[in-house]
């Protein structure tokens, strides 16, 4: 799982079967600068777009997996890369100061 | 198999029913001198790893699936060891 900011969201006039219905979000991944509140603005990382069905919005921070994983909640076969897995409501991260 | 530094946690009342009741831990990968090693990232923590404790995460998410006895869990990154200082 990693850890990202919602900052778009993306919408398909054409798409996969699977895809009806579906919601999509723009994430800027969060690493050490973001996450300990450094940089509350976008990462150098490129931009994932990640499936969502619990109803992430933009601002929101988030919990998304990428791989294979990813399909593991569908009952049929998704031509999936990346979903969102978790809303958080708190966090915390705070690297050893020597680090 | 993953090297990696406890830096955080996080809660999320909003989540994939298989995070129901897990202990979710921001982790900073490091390499073998103990330096970092890459973006943090999120893993579930079954064993209760302490802050700054080193650790080693599997990224198998059907390890996970069994764990959490939910096999349409998305879930990869798990904590299964906490190492002694060295």
């Amino acid at each position: 799982m990693k850890p990202g900011r919602v900052i778009g969201t993306v919408t398909l006039s054409q798409g996969a079967p699977q895809f009806r219905g579906a919601r999509w979000l723009l994430v800027s991944p969060m690493g050490k600068d973001e996450l300990s509140g450094k940089n509350a603005g976008l990462s150098q990382a490129s931009t994932p777009v990640v499936y969502d069905k619990i109803g992430a919005g933009v601002g929101d921070e988030i919990l998304y997996v990428e791989g294979a994983e990813a399909t593991q909640p569908f009952p049929e076969p998704i031509p999936l890369d990346a979903i969102n897995v978790a809303i958080l409501d708190h966090y915390a991260y705070a690297p050893p100061a020597s680090s | 198999m993953l090297h990696a530094r406890i830096d955080g946690w996080a809660t999320a009342t909003i989540a994939h029913p298989s995070l129901k009741g897990q202990k979710i831990v921001f982790c900073t990968p490091v390499d073998e001198n103990g330096k970092d090693a890459g973006m943090p990232i999120a893993a579930v923590d079954p064993i209760g790893a302490g802050r700054h404790a080193k650790v080693f995460i599997t990224t198998d998410g059907s390890w996970t699936q069994n764990t959490v006895h939910d096999e349409t869990s998305p879930i990869r990154n798990q904590v299964i060891g906490i190492l002694d200082e060295s």
